[in-house]
């Protein structure tokens, strides 16, 4: 920090930027036959005095509505000449139309202004280079937006103004402001919908809004002065995490439910998924954290991306497994004890076969290996902190909140299928729409083991090519 | 099982080649428009300040992390001249403080820069002097105590917190500070040794354009015209953006008589940075040029920013005195100046508080401010000549001849419209004897 003491800047608030910023909006429009441009700049106290002797040309102190509109044709000239868009390496020649200059009151008895110009420029060209060297120099907003009518574009553009058309600065402590001067844009197709938006989300904990808020809440006591009621807290806000986290889509429930119905799961194996999945998910953060904290070069979502192949790669094994075991049974005697209604029986039969405690660690690690991004950002602030063992605990916790949700839909899974077992070996006249179901999964049970094994190979694929993509 | 195991590694192998050729196939729309906005240049404050940004929306509870985004605010702020960044830099430093309070010296050091570059030297100090409770050996806070108690006008504290400051951690900071102290003791070839040293540690372009833009103002202070030519090219070299490089760089131009060039380059930066000391300075040269109306627009101009300022709660009494003197109005140049001279005791508030008391007709008392502002050693042109005229008003020609002619000998350039004055009026004086 080489603060030494500099000249004083005027006016330190005034203006929502600064009070001598000039700040710039342009909205791109790609059409299949031109381009058009909204531009536009909200010039702040300070600038707009500054060229206030080049608007008012009679020097009468009052702005004329004839001085004003010879002003604009001459700035969004000068705008237009600064708004360089290549269109294939040819620079695009615009027509200014609409120009707008109108002064609004500021602060302290000064006015800030407000310059607003159209331009266009026909052009079909498949890639637009745009560089906006407008006031280059000035401090200020400078925000660029695209959208398509009639076209497809790619882009990194969003294709929303974040500020409104500079007409609201939102400002955060973690954002800075925008400061957007070049961009391509890549025109192809005829489709309508406009292209996706480049804006930089939160990228790592998804979910609910409460479940955010949640996050932000261990994230803070994991921040703040310790005491052994502040970590049972922490611990118990983890565990929830934990268990949300695996309520919300992906983890291998749908496997897990599949395997369940394809194989009849007992209570155990309920338990012993649950159990693999805390410990392969507190040993996957564990691991991923040391090595993001000790390793500059992984970038975290590369690594979770890799991760979530993996635990696809392993649905897959998983899946080709059953595949593999379910043609040996069909062909083999015993098969026909598996389609049978003792449980009992086909339990054990099921315990016996080779692969099928194989199958469940599998299905384990596949829900625990991608660590959840939210336990992996804690565990990092922890070790940030300087309270690894806290961050440690706190991971512990996760893990067994989610294995106490995959436990429990396991369970029922378990439940469910028994009862609608029962139904069907007594055959209560009652249970009419229980032997429909029972016929169902009846008929899904014999064609089962195939069927199942392929949909869990599925899955697998899913979740890795969605880990990827 | 063996052969179950096979086929499940078969198997596993084959998902393997499926999800290679899915990222093969996936890839290019993901990483395309990264890889192209790799090419644009990348400043290295921005890229440190959005790490940081990045870090705190992983780890909001980082104490240590938010105070770091507040000093990183703080540098842009100083680089690219947007007071807008005060404010978030403020805010940084108190979440950070809300977060860890006790023994959070950084933060502490974060707000004492703060009251520093908001010019509120006593603030700052109490600030520098909490870390250094955190921490004796904290060189930052050596630093932000340092710059405050300059400005506040204690020189030996200033100097043995700048000793401090070299002692724990010598660098860049440490020697531009050690170079500004030599200089206001008036040791200037002791500073310019220091600043070069300063600059030979400087890796980031911003902070290499700093001290060359500080070796062309000791440059130009001693008369070295070409020196400080080269000095201000090096700098806008490093930093073509440094409105204080180009502002040497005008002043150069207006020495040389290129006052065309001078009035473009003010043009151009008091655009770009409309503070108040850049705007009198460039209506001064339009004066010279003889623009009388261009220089009353922005001295017009310099009172709005000054007004500005004073409403959102700001004070420099410094400026408010250089722009009543400007626009004629002494009386309100006598109480500014009073004013700050009270809260500081700066050479610079003591000559400013001096020149208006002159300009007031008040001599026999800004003889004493004039006399105090060089009593610390620093004797700069601009000093001796305030200094010169005041003993001319009140007679003592042989005192007046010796300031003047040493304002003219130090540095014949030190401003277009005091520098002919001092010429009449020492030639009035029958000339340097």
């Amino acid at each position: 920090m080489i603060q030494l003491v500099v000249p004083l800047v005027a006016g330190v608030l005034a203006h929502p930027i600064n009070n001598f910023s000039i700040n710039q909006y342009a909205e791109l429009t790609v059409r299949p036959d031109r381009v058009e441009v909204l531009a536009l700049a909200d010039v702040a106290e300070i600038p707009t005095l500054q060229e206030k002797p080049a608007v008012d040309t009679d020097h009468n102190g009052t702005l004329s509505d004839a001085e004003r509109a010879a002003y604009a044709t001459a700035e969004c000239g000068r705008y237009a000449d600064a708004f360089v868009v290549t269109a294939d390496g040819d620079r695009l020649t615009w027509t200014v139309t609409a120009p707008g200059y109108r002064v609004v009151p500021g602060v302290g008895g000064l006015s800030t202004s407000r310059l607003s110009c159209t331009l266009a420029a026909p052009t079909t060209a498949s890639t637009l280079q745009v560089d906006n060297h407008y006031r280059s120099g000035r401090v200020g907003w400078r925000e660029l937006t695209a959208t398509a009518d009639g076209v497809r574009v790619e882009t990194t553009l969003p294709a929303q103004s974040v500020s409104d058309r500079l007409t609201a600065y939102p400002r955060d402590l973690l954002t800075s402001v925008p400061d957007v001067r070049t961009a391509t844009i890549r025109v192809g197709g005829a489709a309508g919908a406009p292209a996706a938006t480049g804006a930089p989300e939160r990228p790592a904990v998804a979910g609910p809004s409460w479940l955010t808020a949640a996050q932000t809440r261990v994230e803070s006591l994991a921040g703040g002065h310790l005491t052994p009621v502040v970590v049972a807290l922490a611990f118990l806000l983890a565990l929830l995490l934990g268990a949300a986290h695996a309520a919300l889509p992906g983890h291998g429930k749908t496997v897990m439910a599949a395997y369940f119905a394809g194989r009849r799961g007992r209570i155990r194996d309920a338990l012993a998924v649950g159990g693999t999945v805390t410990l392969s998910h507190t040993g996957g953060v564990l691991a991923v954290g040391l090595l993001l904290s000790t390793s500059t070069a992984l970038a975290g979502e590369r690594l979770l991306s890799w991760l979530g192949a993996l635990s696809g790669v392993l649905v897959v094994a998983v899946g080709v497994g059953m595949l593999v075991s379910a043609r040996r049974s069909r062909r083999s005697p015993e098969g026909h004890h598996h389609h049978g209604r003792s449980h009992g029986h086909s339990h054990a039969h099921l315990y016996q076969r080779p692969g099928g405690r194989l199958g469940l660690a599998g299905i384990g690690l596949a829900g625990g290996l991608v660590p959840s991004p939210s336990a992996l950002v804690v565990l990092l602030g922890a070790i940030g902190l300087g309270r690894a063992g806290l961050g440690v605990l706190l991971v512990l916790a996760y893990g067994i909140g989610m294995a106490g949700t995959l436990t429990a839909v396991g369970l029922l899974l378990v439940v469910a299928q028994r009862k609608l077992g029962d139904l069907a070996t007594r055959g209560y006249r009652a249970a009419r729409l229980g032997g429909l179901l029972t016929r169902l999964t009846g008929r899904v049970s014999a064609g089962a083991p195939t069927a199942t094994a392929a949909l869990v190979v599925l899955v697998g694929l899913g979740m890795g090519v969605r880990a990827i993509a | 099982m063996r052969r179950t195991l096979i086929r499940l590694g078969i198997a596993a192998a084959l998902a393997a080649a499926v999800l290679t050729v899915a990222t093969v196939a996936f890839r290019p729309t993901a990483e395309a428009p990264a890889a192209r906005t790799v090419a644009r240049q990348v400043d290295p404050l921005a890229d440190r300040v959005a790490r940081a940004q990045q870090h705190l929306r992983d780890v909001p509870g980082d104490w240590a992390g938010w105070s770091a985004l507040g000093a990183a605010y703080l540098e842009q702020a100083r680089v690219t001249a947007d007071p807008g960044r005060y404010p978030q830099a403020e805010q940084a430093a108190r979440k950070s403080l809300a977060l860890r309070r006790a023994g959070n010296g950084d933060a502490l050091v974060v707000l004492g820069a703060l009251a520093n570059a908001r010019h509120d030297f006593a603030a700052a100090r109490d600030q520098a002097r909490a870390a250094l409770r955190v921490d004796p050996a904290d060189a930052d806070a050596y630093g932000v105590l340092a710059d405050a108690l300059t400005q506040l006008g204690d020189a030996r504290g200033a100097t043995g917190a700048v000793q401090r400051m070299l002692d724990t951690k010598p660098g860049l900071a440490a020697y531009a500070r050690a170079s500004y102290d030599l200089e206001l003791r008036g040791r200037i070839p002791e500073a310019t040794a220091l600043m070069r040293r300063a600059l030979d540690d400087a890796v980031d372009p911003h902070d290499a354009a700093f001290c060359r833009t500080q070796l062309g103002d000791l440059a130009f202070g001693r008369g070295d015209l070409r020196g400080a030519a080269d000095h201000y090219a090096a700098a806008l070299a490093a930093d073509s953006t440094s409105i204080a490089a180009q502002r040497g760089r005008a002043r150069v131009r207006a020495a040389q008589g290129d006052l065309p060039g001078a009035l473009s380059d003010y043009a151009d930066l008091t655009a770009r940075l409309p503070g108040p000391s850049y705007l009198i300075e460039y209506a001064e040269l339009l004066n010279v040029a003889g623009r009388t109306a261009q220089a009353d627009e922005q001295l017009s101009l310099a009172s709005a920013a000054q007004q500005l300022f004073t409403a959102n709660g700001g004070q420099d009494g410094l400026a408010t005195a250089a722009l009543a003197l400007a626009t004629g109005r002494p009386a309100d140049a006598v109480t500014a100046a009073r004013a700050e001279w009270n809260r500081r005791h700066h050479p610079d508030v003591a000559d400013t508080l001096a020149w208006s008391l002159h300009a007031a007709g008040r001599d026999a008392e800004a003889l004493t401010y004039a006399k105090r502002a060089i009593s610390g050693g620093a004797h700069p042109s601009a000093y001796a000549y305030h200094l010169g005229l005041i003993e001319l008003s009140l007679g003592y020609h042989d005192e007046a001849r010796a300031e003047l002619t040493r304002a003219l000998g130090t540095n014949p350039y030190f401003s277009p419209v005091d520098g002919p004055n001092a010429r009449r009026a020492l030639a009035a004086l029958g000339g340097s004897r």
